[in-house]
């Protein structure tokens, strides 16, 4: 048999493989599309059965009463003290995990040797593959009666341990900028000696009886706003490290060089050159954090206390909160699954809140993410 | 500022970053070591003859014959306790009246007690529930358990807080015929229940009696197993059909941005939401089952690793060398041939890797099949059922019995157990993840 027959396809086998290649892609695309619509599908299934509560029951009294009594009759569906308490969780679980989640991230960008970051990335992977309701679990088993009988101890301990290294420093680093400026050197050194000890004097005093206050504190529930800030921001802490070291990593070797040759020290060129030059992934990475701490569920039901009630004052983490996630999981529970009633679609309302923020992060990010690419590539 | 100023705030800063790192790495003991110690002691523990009468009477495991003799022994020590409470109820009668009134309150949860220690008396009607008919099946439970007997638990109110004080009952019931349980009790325990150090892998695939006080985790681990799996398998075919699309097929444009904004939008949706859709599209509009079910729940964890497994995929499809695909097209295959026997092939690794990791993250997830999947008391589920039943999964029953079961104190080992086995299962697939991606980067390196 010649081969140069299968070479050279006749016209009709042309025509038959161009056939097939068409409806093989158009048979992706339709996958495809099936795949990518869905976020659609989610969005309209959930729009679909929040808007008969708005309907219902209008939408100033959801977000800005705080009357929430669903079981009462008539029911009262004020989210406001929901919705605070969302916004106080991941606010404190951002503020706690952003500093050591970026120090982190720097540490495993430019200072760890090679094997050491290796050796840690699993480490992170770990942190991050943990299932919520085991972080939950541990919130509700260990840290929350930790929290009940040694909460004062654990705080003061903590405060003691973060306060006097950064105060000492602060202090030797505030005496040489007041005392440098001018002077000849024996004068310098005198007076950068005082003003060290006034400082660190002053210093002291402030740790001290800070650390005795938070060491008289009682907490009288170990679930509250700050056991679930910490998990959350445990959580979101591999998102922030990972995302931030790449964006870290992206800003390149020259910019580095460059800093060092004109004599600065790894911290200054961390600080005021690398960081500014990757600020832009670093904010991609606390968004994502955030809609990682919005999002989650299970610890904030568990660790969180579900007390529908906006703390006071406002900024107390010490009591109980009630988040969105976790009153959608909870009174959706195991009974209410009756399509109509106000309480099911109040459910979804708060769903689609939380869609609906998440989808503007994630068009911030996008946006950050694409200026930043732009910038790049103008120079 | 002086160069000896900025070369400390330099040491201050990278000590800092260190002990961040340190932080992240000290927490993730904090949380890992009490869930597996304790979660060790599930399967590990000292058991006591109850345990063995358990398995034997539930699961019919264990030596009948060895443990009839060991049985006799046990009862042969429990007697002289049953025997001074027979003789004391046939007593309390005669007793004076203010004596009798003393001694009612005390006796009775005495009683108590000893049911929950050593189980109901033989030749007594059978309890209502189970957890009647056994005793304690741990040893460190049981010292607990006994402790309730011979102490009274008051609290002193004195100094403000609430103070717990034990006062010992033995004092109480001098002189009358329950007296000689005390000593029996506090010296000879180890007699009555035979504690002996056992390893107890039926943890794993036994079903729970009576809302777990006995029994393993069977079922939860089946609901999962089968939930993952469904859900790859599901996510898996459709995510490696959207990665090539995305690769070989599409060109640069508005359609193709669209899609992958869509895709990036999906990862970022919160679990829960998931759930939610899940109960009103897949059961409540589609009806793919009368309530919740394994399929529903599988749907809905699909879609929510399908992001994952769609990016992983990619790169996997992208980190093939271009020399491969090339090759196959100068050899004459088509572009379907050359996806099919080339660059699947190769991209397989990195793709199993993707895989793997979703497995774990729908593994783990509650929130999602909260609406769509699972219930907190069901039986173990057969292959036939999982169509139309739901089913008890790992991850919703450990919230379920840490916070809504009746006795959460008393089955703190088996909350432990199932966090543990829930944990392993998740990071031994990740692991698995980790060691296949070092493979792929060792064979693309060569």
């Amino acid at each position: 048999m010649n081969t140069g027959e299968h070479i050279i396809l006749s016209a009709g086998e042309k025509t038959r493989r161009r056939i097939f290649g068409l409806v093989g892609r158009s048979f992706l695309f339709a996958v495809t599309s099936v795949a990518a619509l869905a976020v659609l599908a989610i969005i309209f299934f959930i729009a679909r059965d929040a808007l008969p509560f708005f309907h219902e029951k209008g939408v100033a009294a959801f977000f800005f009463s705080k009357a929430w009594y669903p079981a009462q009759s008539p029911p009262q569906f004020g989210a406001a003290a929901i919705f605070a308490g969302s916004l106080l969780v991941t606010a404190a679980a951002v503020v706690l995990v952003v500093p050591p989640g970026v120090c982190a991230a720097l540490c495993m960008s430019d200072i760890l040797p090679f094997n050491v970051r290796q050796v840690l990335k699993p480490v992170i992977e770990m942190l991050a593959a943990i299932p919520s309701v085991a972080y939950g679990f541990f919130a509700l088993v260990v840290l929350a009666p930790l929290l009940q009988n040694a909460g004062g101890r654990v705080l003061s301990v903590a405060w003691w341990v973060l306060a006097l290294p950064m105060l000492a420093l602060g202090s030797v680093v505030a005496a040489d900028l007041l005392s440098s400026q001018r002077l000849s050197e024996t004068s310098y050194r005198l007076v950068r000696g005082l003003l060290t000890f006034l400082f660190l004097a002053l210093s002291l005093v402030l740790i001290v009886q800070t650390g005795n206050r938070l060491g008289a504190l009682q907490i009288s529930s170990g679930v509250n706003a700050l056991n679930a800030a910490i998990i959350l921001g445990v959580m979101a802490l591999p998102t922030i490290v990972s995302v931030s070291e790449d964006a870290l990593q992206a800003a390149g070797r020259e910019l580095r060089e460059g800093s060092y040759a004109l004599g600065a020290t790894r911290a200054e060129t961390l600080v005021k050159v690398v960081v500014p030059a990757a600020i832009s992934g670093i904010f991609s990475a606390i968004l994502l954090g955030v809609m990682r701490a919005l999002g989650e569920t299970m610890v904030v039901w568990m660790a969180s206390g579900n007390a529908a009630q906006i703390p006071k004052p406002w900024y107390n983490l010490l009591q109980p909160v009630r988040t969105l996630t976790a009153t959608i999981a909870g009174d959706m529970g195991e009974a209410d699954q009756m399509t109509g009633s106000a309480h099911y679609h109040v459910l979804f309302a708060m769903g689609l809140s939380l869609l609906i923020f998440s989808f503007f992060c994630n068009l911030a990010g996008e946006w950050i993410v694409a200026r930043q690419r732009k910038r790049l590539r103008g120079g | 500022m002086r160069i000896t100023t900025r070369k400390l705030l330099d040491r201050a800063f990278t000590l800092c970053a260190y002990f961040a790192v340190a932080l992240m790495t000290l927490f993730l003991l904090f949380v890992l070591l009490p869930i597996f110690g304790k979660g060790a002691g599930a399967y590990l523990f000292t058991g006591t003859v109850e345990h063995r009468r358990m398995l034997l009477d539930q699961f019919n495991r264990g030596d009948a014959e060895q443990f009839s003799a060991e049985w006799a022994d046990v009862q042969q020590a429990r007697r002289p306790i049953y025997a001074a409470v027979a003789a004391f109820e046939k007593e309390l009668p005669g007793l004076p009246a203010a004596r009798r009134k003393e001694l009612k309150a005390s006796y009775k949860e005495i009683r108590v007690g000893l049911g929950v220690l050593l189980g109901s008396e033989p030749g007594k009607p059978l309890p209502a529930l189970t957890r009647g008919l056994y005793g304690q099946t741990r040893w460190d439970r049981a010292q607990e358990k006994v402790s309730n007997i011979l102490y009274e638990e008051t609290w002193d109110y004195s100094g403000g807080a609430g103070k717990r004080v034990l006062v010992p009952r033995q004092p109480l019931f001098e002189g009358t015929a329950l007296a000689p349980i005390f000593p029996l009790l506090q010296n000879n325990l180890r007699d009555l229940l035979h504690p002996r150090f056992t390893f107890y892998p039926g943890f794993l695939i036994d079903k729970s009696i009576d809302a777990h006080f006995f029994g393993g985790i069977g079922a939860e681990v089946m609901g999962t197993l089968y939930l993952a799996l469904g859900a790859m398998l599901i996510a898996v075919p459709l995510g490696i059909i959207a990665a090539i699309y995305f690769q070989e097929y599409a060109t640069e444009g508005a359609v193709l941005s669209f899609l992958r904004s869509c895709v990036n939008t999906l990862a970022g949706v919160p679990s829960v939401v998931f759930g939610l859709f899940g109960l009103a599209f897949f059961i409540n509009t589609l009806h793919v089952s009368p309530g919740k079910s394994v399929l529903a729940g599988a749907l809905t964890l699909a879609l929510l690793v399908l992001p994952t497994v769609i990016r992983s995929s990619e790169e996997a499809i992208a980190a093939v060398p271009r020399a491969y695909k090339e090759g196959a097209l100068a050899l004459g295959a088509g572009q379907w041939h050359t996806i099919l026997t080339v660059i699947l092939p190769a991209a397989l690794p990195g793709i199993l890797t993707g895989t793997v990791i979703s497995m774990g993250r729908a593994a783990g997830e509650t929130a999602p099949i909260i609406f769509t999947a699972a219930v907190s008391v069901g039986r173990m589920i057969q292959p036939s059922e999982l169509l139309t039943q739901p089913t008890p999964t790992l991850s919703w029953n450990l919230y379920n019995i840490c916070t809504e079961h009746q006795a959460v104190e008393e089955i703190r080992h088996v909350q432990y157990g199932m966090a543990a086995t829930l944990v392993v299962i998740v990071l031994v697939l990740n692991l698995t993840a980790i060691l296949l991606r070092a493979r792929v980067a060792r064979n693309l390196k060569g």
